[in-house]
């Protein structure tokens, strides 16, 4: 049996085989465990590597548009390999944008100071109602219409957005991509193709990023075999924490305020001298640039500078120099959240509306790995240890 | 900067994380080798044999049973959570009724959680004011869930009732006899926690991201809604209904048998001896059976636990849980579709207490996956 050295810095990322049982070194918060094998996507943090299918991120980031990638995750197979089977997927999933009346009804007599991953976990639950009927679920035919998921995420995404900028329903359109129809739904406009590229981008680089806590959330509720609206609500209620979905709501916070370059940097060494947590810098696997950041970073520039912004991004930059200058020794570097929430910005997203939008995008990483997880299905049932109360009577006259 | 410091140990663990301990508990122990099962150090044959399910609840979730004046407290508090958001109510106009009941009570929960009060706070102490609200709000949302079925309205709570009475009031339309009551309440006592099961798991991954008790139950609920979960109870009740007598049932389980054929409501991952929750449930089960004039459901589900144990028992197969609830649920009036509920209604309490437990100095879970370069 083999015993792997799995303290974070030596994880056995890859590997040309899985054997179980596995022996490794377990902590706190399952660090160190290795939960399952995967060929979705590869992900070391010691050398910043990081791919969706044997496909460097650096690449795709390059070449693909969220549909694009999302077949990638989803089936492992290349859209130019087979052209058809692509425009197939993707003919599907633009189609799926339709949602049932009712359930846009629901989101919409929600009131609009609702925090909005809460309406989105309300509507794609009531989606699954209208989805799955009670028979579907016993009859051992799961309907896995994880396409459809994707494109009802986005488009309940869209009338989130509207509903709280009391807009009317948006109206459904077949011919645009997933992101064309998302951005027209929340900026009310025709988009041009340049922001359609830059939220592609965006989902496509929040489109998995090994096992966060959601992903694991929905691979766990997946392994009880429950049907994929199950899951989806449970991956949103992990992503509800403030520690993964509140972060490009306080990085706006925190950096829209700053009026120049030199109220920036004096404003982050007055946070970080009194002890302060900065938005947007730190992670748990990387303690070097996270790569998707040098992608979000060149975007930023270019989509501030054709906006008339281009001090945004310099704030941006002289935020992180400064941040960088004290931290970077420590091993803390930018996350992704830092650039991608004022990239939301500029597209037209609120704070609160950030994590909705970057959740569109991982449902294509999340999809691919439950998919990938119910080839060979096994229940996730660890142990805990009792070290409570030894065992004990009632007192005699009962509780009562 | 390391992200962990903090204890190491060297574990050996399968696939889906068997035998892997994620935590230290002092919530439930579970012996599956004596089919034991002690809340709190209490086992459940006492308490189901003396309590109240509130008075059991404040024990998983506090760690004892309460006092005169903590059992009126907490009493009065469940009480004064029985009427849910009317947001949450509306909705069932625009959720079909051929939807799974579950399905329809997560959506009101979803639809709840829109309108709770001091929403986004996640320190310890707001989360603590948080299960009574989130068990006495399931229940109204889940007796309105079974009630959508029909096409039913929801019904008021009735305040002179327990928590178990008052659910099937709301959830049926009529009061329960003594008998129907206890017996039900039972049933929620001896379900209200069951260690690190795979929904347990799912609500603890999801509190350790920061989010709120409340979104932690929504993700046990999905684990639990799979048919290897939850839905389990209503598979094995199907599966004895299809049988029409005791000599149908040992036909059917010898055919099946010579298969290899996993029996619904037999089998269980870690008791290996008689299921206690079993031993406890059977007599309420035949009595209810008995005063409706179903005996003959009885002796058929006697009949297929005899002959499915006695094939399998030196396997370590027995008749669990899953198949014994449809039982007691079954001649109380409960459509089998709306089984999954009053599970989930019971075992949410196990979860928050694993939930509350963990807060304190958990870390985010968040395991490694390795990427197969085959």
């Amino acid at each position: 049996m083999p015993t792997y050295r799995t303290l974070t810095s030596n994880f056995p990322w890859a590997l040309d085989r899985l054997e179980w049982p596995v022996t490794s070194e377990v902590g706190p918060g399952l660090a160190g465990v290795i939960a399952t094998g995967t060929r979705v996507s590869w992900l070391d943090p010691s050398s910043g590597a990081l791919a969706y299918r044997g496909i460097p991120i650096e690449r795709i980031a390059g070449e693909y548009e969220f549909e694009e990638a999302a077949h990638l995750l989803i089936t492992g197979r290349r859209p130019a390999e087979d052209r058809d089977a692509f425009n197939a997927f993707r003919d599907r999933l633009r189609r799926s944008r339709d949602l049932p009346p009712d359930a846009v009804a629901l989101v919409r007599s929600l009131h609009r100071e609702v925090h909005p991953t809460r309406m989105l976990r309300a509507g794609v639950s009531a989606l699954g109602c209208h989805e799955m009927t009670a028979e579907d679920e016993l009859s051992g035919a799961r309907h896995w219409r994880e396409l459809r998921i994707i494109a009802q995420v986005a488009a309940l995404v869209g009338e989130i957005a509207r509903h709280r900028n009391n807009r009317p329903k948006h109206m459904f359109e077949t011919g645009h991509s997933l992101a064309h129809c998302t951005l027209r739904a929340l900026r009310d406009d025709e988009p041009d193709t340049r922001d359609v590229r830059t939220l592609d981008l965006l989902w496509v680089l929040y489109a998995d990023h090994g096992l966060d806590a959601p992903t694991f959330t929905s691979m766990v509720v997946a392994s009880c075999l429950a049907d994929p609206y199950y899951n989806i609500v449970a991956g949103l209620s992990a992503l509800r924490g403030p520690l993964l979905g509140g972060a490009g709501e306080r990085v706006l916070a925190q950096v829209l305020p700053l009026r120049t370059p030199e109220q920036a940097r004096l404003r982050v060494a007055e946070i970080l001298a009194s002890g302060g947590r900065l938005a947007g810098f730190g992670h748990r696997l990387y303690h070097i640039p996270d790569p998707r950041v040098v992608v979000l970073r060149k975007e930023l520039a270019a989509q501030a500078r054709r906006r008339n912004r281009a001090e945004l991004f310099d704030i941006a930059r002289a935020v992180e120099d400064e941040a960088l200058r004290q931290l970077a020794p420590k091993g803390i570097h930018v996350n992704i959240n830092f650039y991608a929430a004022l990239l939301f910005h500029l597209l037209g997203a609120d704070g609160p509306l950030i994590p909705c939008l970057y959740a569109v995008g991982r449902m294509a990483g999340l999809l691919a790995r439950v998919h990938e997880a119910l080839e060979n299905p096994r229940l996730f049932r660890p142990l805990d240890r009792y070290v409570g109360h030894r065992e004990r009577s009632l007192p005699r006259e009962g509780a009562r | 900067m390391r992200a962990y410091t903090g204890h190491y140990e060297l574990q050996t663990y399968g696939r889906g994380l068997e035998n892997l301990v994620v935590t230290d508990t002092r919530v439930a122990e579970i012996d599956g080798n004596r089919g034991r099962l002690l809340y709190r150090g209490y086992p459940v044959e006492q308490l189901a044999e003396a309590c109240s399910f509130e008075e059991v609840a404040y024990l998983v979730l506090h760690g004892e049973l309460p006092g005169r004046d903590e059992a009126a407290a907490w009493t009065e508090e469940l009480k004064r959570w029985r009427k849910p958001p009317a947001e949450a109510f509306a909705a069932l106009a625009r959720i079909p009724s051929n939807a799974h009941p579950l399905a329809i009570y997560r959506t009101m929960l979803t639809i709840a959680a829109c309108h709770i009060p001091e929403a986004e706070r996640t320190d310890l102490e707001a989360q603590w004011r948080r299960p009574a609200r989130i068990l006495s709000w399931s229940a109204a949302l889940a007796a309105g869930a079974i009630r959508h079925l029909h096409g039913e309205q929801p019904l008021p709570a009735r305040d002179e009732l327990g928590f178990a009475a008052n659910f099937l009031a709301q959830a049926l339309g009529r009061e329960p006899d003594e008998d129907q009551a206890r017996a039900f309440e039972v049933s929620m006592i001896v379900q209200a926690e069951h260690g690190l099961h795979a929904a347990a798991f799912a609500a603890l991954i999801v509190i350790s991201t920061g989010a709120d008790l409340g979104s932690a139950v929504l993700a046990g609920m999905g684990a639990l809604s799979g048919i290897r979960h939850g839905g389990a109870n209503q598979l094995a009740f199907e599966n004895l209904a299809r049988l029409h007598d005791p000599g149908h049932a040992r036909r059917w389980a010898r055919e099946k048998l010579a298969q290899r054929y996993r029996f619904p409501g037999f089998g269980h991952r870690i008791y290996k001896c008689p299921d206690p929750r079993v031993r406890v449930l059977e007599p309420y089960a035949k009595r209810l059976l008995e005063t409706n004039d179903l005996s003959d459901r009885w002796h058929t589900y006697a009949a297929l636990r005899e002959e499915v144990e006695g094939a399998l028992s030196e396997k370590g197969i027995y008749a669990n849980v899953d198949g014994i609830t449809g039982l007691i649920y079954h001649p109380l009036g409960l459509p089998a579709s709306a089984f999954p509920i009053p599970f989930c209604l019971a075992i949410e309490t196990g979860w928050m207490a694993h939930c509350l437990e963990y807060l304190p100095s958990g870390k985010m879970i968040e395991p490694g996956a390795v990427c197969l370069l085959d």
